[in-house]
């Protein structure tokens, strides 16, 4: 009985240790690397704010990230009214769905909603109904469900959606995350002083005194 | 019971192992659940929702810190290691609950198991709550086993 509870212990404790070895290794991501993130592709990102903010706030975020709607509820509403409002910042969010399938469906959505101008409607429709992963909340017919909310025309968003897209954009969106900002979690956010062009980077969903005191000097 | 605990912890050194496995639980615990940020600044930040989840995670090291401890004496005593796995098992399963969310665990595990990785993740974030409970409750037994035991064993037969 000693024996097998000892055996038990190491197996936990072996299969412990891997996944934080794992976590702190070089990420071998599954992600299709067959195109390449070029200068063009940053002018594609869509953004919240003036185009001629000083400093540039980028979320990368999966719909389904718990931590992403913590950030959305307690911090966002403060940046935005504090920063992004007044034109000293402007917000970006890089899709990293990795959570489950629907994240990706959900990330599609929004640039679905993006080709009726309604990407950061969609957007935050999508954190104020999130639920727990996969179980149903960002479904075809949900998502069908707020763009209807949204008054989007759902003939064209149901053909964006049965045609794939803008899956590569959403692809080229993770890869952009993975490889161009070193991102391995969720969110994650990437500060950046658009006059020096010198960049701080965040893990997690840290709080907004966090971001005052990053972005107060840059301005 | 309670002259256990006075036995035990009237030596200094059980003490220190205490605080020292309270506070190497408690730590990564805060971090990985957001609590507690190291960079660039060290900020503590915790909203009025997420309450009970530090709660759990300040009850279970306690709880992780006296049981191991007091076992350690056991051991010590007698050369009895099995409630030592016990509460390690109770440890490990609290500690592995909200620990998958969204951070770099969970992007590795999701990234190199698939979706057998995002099964087991969500599973751990959305029960996290109740894992912890049954751990604390675990380690609640095994305290009290211990404590018990101890108390009978450590008896002086006249």
């Amino acid at each position: 009985m000693a024996k097998t509870m000892i055996i038990a212990v190491g197996v936990v404790a072996v299969i412990l240790v891997a996944a934080i070895a794992i976590s702190f290794s070089p990420n071998s991501s599954e992600f299709d690397n067959t195109q390449n993130t070029t200068e063009n592709e940053f002018e594609t990102l869509i953004a919240l704010g003036s185009e001629t903010a000083p400093v540039t706030i980028i979320e990368i975020g999966d719909y389904q990230c718990e931590m992403c709607k913590r950030w959305f509820e307690k911090t966002r509403p403060e940046i935005i009214e504090n920063y992004v409002d007044t034109g000293k910042a402007n917000l970006v969010f890089i899709d990293l769905p990795f959570l489950g399938n629907d994240s990706i469906t959900a990330a599609e959505a929004t640039y679905c909603a993006d080709d009726q101008g309604m990407y950061w409607d969609y957007h935050v429709k999508l954190y104020q109904l999130q639920q727990h992963v996969d179980d149903g909340w960002a479904s075809q017919v949900r998502l069908q469900a707020i763009a209807f909310d949204l008054d989007l025309n759902m003939d064209k968003f149901n053909e964006c959606m049965n045609s794939k897209k803008h899956y590569n954009t959403v692809n080229l969106k993770k890869q952009m995350a993975v490889i161009e900002f070193g991102a391995d979690s969720t969110p994650s956010f990437i500060i950046i002083n658009n006059v020096s062009m010198d960049k701080i980077k965040l893990s997690g969903a840290a709080p907004y005194s966090t971001f005052k005191e990053i972005i107060d000097p840059m301005l | 019971m309670q002259n256990i605990f006075i036995i035990i912890f009237s030596n200094i050194y059980y003490i220190l192992i205490a605080i020292g496995l309270f506070f190497l639980l408690f730590i990564p615990l805060i971090i990985i659940s957001e609590f507690l940020f190291l960079e660039p600044f060290l900020v503590f930040s915790i909203y009025p929702e997420t309450t009970l989840s530090f709660s759990l995670i300040v009850t279970l090291s306690f709880f992780s810190s006296l049981a191991v401890s007091m076992n350690i004496y056991r051991v010590k005593l007698i050369k009895e290691t099995k409630k030592i796995g016990s509460s390690i098992v109770g440890t490990v399963i609290g500690a592995s609950a909200g620990a998958c969310s969204c951070g770099p665990i969970a992007f590795s595990v999701i990234t190199t198991f698939g979706t057998a990785g995002s099964i087991a993740s969500s599973f751990l974030t959305i029960y996290e709550i109740p894992i912890r409970l049954t751990s604390i409750g675990i380690l609640g037994i095994v305290i009290f086993v211990t404590a018990n035991s101890l108390s009978h064993e450590c008896k002086v037969k006249l």
